[in-house]
């Protein structure tokens, strides 16, 4: 069985464009969803393997997921990837304070996104 | 009458405290005027030789004329003893003509000898004396009779000394007025130094208050309108002295609330004193203080005025953010009068700054979605390996990309000039080789190099490692290197080289290429400034590049210099403190 992957990104056009990156690295979407709680929602009753969240989301920012998914027991161990748009280097490293395993600053290549998750997919 | 009495009076003392010699003549012409009465009056009393009386009375005409003479011409009063020689040989020869020894007259010649005795010196006796007494044996010098008796000879020398001796007295008393004269007119004249010196220096001192008045005006003026800045004076250890309508604005007291009753350290918070205070570790401060007025004051009492932003706190308990400047008051001496707190509210700085942060992350990131969008789909449309592009659309794609990158790669640029702008680009510090930073800027310049057939070389390897952001260092010499490709025409050679000069680490871009108007190098690392150069060959850009790259450099303590020669080629040098270099 593939991983499971939930997306959570507040610009459809760069949804759909992870969302075919996924497709062709061979894992599995469960959820596509528009901002952060909602995302929250959809970790806690999906439990994938891997979450891709954008850092700047209505209600609740890639970040603030993170946190909470990172303070909740049941669903604390899924790997979290965090795409910014933020050049800012002071994200980044927000980002793993909060418990994000991984960082990719958009724009990003939609090629080098289907290696990574490959790559993580088999690592797995 | 009352009028002229003054005027009478006036000219009685200027004639008697200083007698001119015809006021002195006066007694002799009134002795031989008397002498005429006399003579009128007593008929056994006559003229016995005319042509020898009247010769005196020629003679006393003569001296009198001289006297009007010497007393209209200053100049000539020192000779006016001339005056009175004369009157003695005159009055000689008017007794002489009057009965020689028999005459009542000779009593006459002692107004002369008084007057030629009073002259300044003991020598005037002497001639006193001596025309005395050839005045008296003038009616045996001249033959008009023979001396007979004793006493003919002994009146030609006692009357003399006699009259002599009442010379000497006139003599000395009038040099002893003389020299009271001199010194009652010597304390006169310092009377009338002193007297101008005070005057003048009352006028000095009048003129010096109104200046001082002025000053106070002024001083007042500018206090007063002073009321964007909180202006607050206090004592050594704090204790409000001054409090200016700026003040009462910002803190919302007045004067009299808080002068003499408040010190300054009320209106700071506490917790931010505490911190400061930590931060200099505890400064003992001059005197027995409160620690947190120490560590207000601890720069300004060592000398250096001091800016720093800090929280004041209002008696209802509301905070306003101040910019600070502490400064010490002393008197003329030096001494410590006190502190001079100025501060200026920064709480709509602080809001402006805020929110161009706030504007600066949304334009940067409501720019970079939709490009984002755009590449990544470019990239699926090139990757498309079930339908693929044909090579025409190959290259149109090609450009598209392109012009997203560049869109790209200004929003970065103009989001880092608002992040140094506002000061706060962070840098991700470790050891850096400059040689490895080049070799990476050289590699990433390289397509676009050999694209503009411009030949990329690298000379000088020194092991120069500096503190530095590599990714920060990395984009300040991308931009150096792309400038200089952009700028060199084809065919031109672009070197780049690095150097250890004493404790920095150097590195130089030198191109072939079109070279900047020496006029214009001063304003290269202006935002957005572009070189006619440029403009004027149609090269692209914004004129955010080098600006950039100054900034860079500047964060990491080094500096950054340029020379150029028009046509001929330019050469950026960027100097980095090299690691473990004290700054």
């Amino acid at each position: 069985m593939s991983a499971t992957v939930v997306i959570a990104d507040d610009d459809a056009d760069i949804r759909e464009l992870i969302a075919i990156a996924v497709q062709r690295s061979g894992l599995t979407l469960l959820a596509s969803v528009s901002d952060g709680a909602a995302a929250l929602a959809a970790i806690r009753e999906h439990r994938p393997d891997l979450a891709i969240l954008d850092i700047a989301m209505p209600e609740l920012t890639g970040v603030e997921v993170c946190r909470a998914v990172r303070a909740d027991p049941e669903s604390g161990d899924v790997r979290i990837l965090l795409l910014s748009a933020s050049v800012d280097e002071t994200a980044q490293s927000v980002g793993r304070e909060a418990g994000a395993d991984h960082f990719i600053a958009k724009p990003f290549s939609p090629r080098v996104l289907t290696e990574w998750l490959s790559v993580g997919k088999e690592a797995r | 009458m009352t009028a002229a009495t003054p005027g009478l009076r006036a000219w009685l003392a200027r004639s008697f405290d200083r007698p001119t010699p015809l006021v002195k003549q006066f007694a002799t012409v009134g002795g031989v005027l008397a002498a005429f009465i006399i003579l009128a009056a007593f008929d056994d009393i006559n003229i016995t030789n005319h042509a020898t009386a009247w010769t005196g009375v020629a003679l006393v005409v003569v001296s009198t004329i001289l006297a009007v003479l010497f007393t209209v011409n200053r100049k000539l009063t020192r000779y006016s003893l001339l005056i009175p020689a004369i009157g003695i040989l005159a009055l000689g020869a008017f007794r002489a003509g009057t009965g020689g020894s028999s005459s009542i007259f000779a009593a006459l010649i002692i107004l002369p000898v008084i007057w030629m005795a009073s002259g300044d010196g003991r020598r005037y006796i002497l001639y006193a004396g001596v025309g005395t007494s050839i005045a008296l044996m003038l009616p045996f010098i001249l033959g008009l009779s023979v001396a007979t008796t004793s006493s003919d000879w002994l009146r030609g020398v006692f009357t003399p000394l006699v009259f002599a001796t009442a010379g000497a007295i006139v003599n000395e008393l009038a040099r002893q007025g003389r020299a009271q004269l001199a010194s009652i007119r010597s304390l006169a004249e310092e009377k009338e130094k002193a007297l101008t010196q005070a005057l003048d220096y009352a006028s000095e001192l009048e003129e010096s208050q109104q200046s001082l008045r002025a000053v106070h005006r002024m001083f007042r003026g500018v206090w007063d309108a002073v009321t964007e800045q909180s202006v607050i004076g206090t004592s050594p250890i704090g204790l409000i002295d001054a409090w200016n309508p700026g003040a009462e604005r910002l803190l919302k007291m007045t004067r009299v609330e808080a002068e003499g009753k408040k010190f300054i350290y009320d209106f700071h918070i506490a917790e931010e004193l505490e911190n400061r205070s930590r931060e200099l570790n505890y400064p003992p401060g001059e005197t027995v203080l409160v620690p947190g007025f120490s560590a207000l004051v601890e720069s300004a009492r060592l000398g250096q005025a001091e800016v720093r932003d800090w929280t004041y706190v209002r008696s209802d308990g509301t905070t306003v953010p101040v910019r600070l400047s502490v400064t010490k008051r002393v008197d003329e001496n030096g001494e410590t009068l006190g502190y001079l707190f100025v501060a200026t509210d920064v709480t709509k700085e602080r809001e402006v700054s805020r929110l161009k942060d706030e504007f600066v992350g949304l334009i940067s990131h409501e720019l970079r979605t939709p490009l984002s969008s755009i590449l990544g789909y470019l990239e699926l449309m090139r990757d498309d390996t079930d339908e693929p592009l044909s090579p025409e659309q190959l290259q149109y794609l090609g450009v598209a990309e392109r012009n997203a990158h560049r869109l790209l790669k200004l929003v970065g640029d103009l989001l880092f000039t608002a992040q140094v702008e506002s000061g706060k680009f962070p840098l991700d510090l470790r050891d850096v080789s400059l040689c490895e930073i080049i070799a990476a800027s050289i590699e990433t310049a390289g397509p676009a190099a050999a694209a503009g057939d411009v030949e990329l070389e690298s000379l000088g390897k020194a092991e120069a490692v500096v503190t530095g952001d590599v990714m920060r260092l990395g984009q300040a010499l991308d931009n150096l290197l792309s400038n200089a490709i952009k700028f060199t025409p084809r065919g031109g050679t672009i070197t780049v080289s690095v150097a250890i000069v004493g404790n920095a680490g150097v590195i130089s871009v030198r191109d072939t290429g079109m070279g900047i108007p020496e006029s214009e190098l001063d304003q290269l690392f202006a935002r957005f400034f572009r070189a006619t150069t440029a403009t004027r060959n149609a090269v692209p850009g914004v004129g955010l590049g080098l600006t950039i790259t100054k900034a860079i450099v500047d964060a990491h303590h080094g500096t950054m210099a340029v020379t150029s020669v028009e046509g001929e080629g330019t050469e950026f040098t960027l100097t980095l403190p090299l690691v473990g270099t004290k700054l």
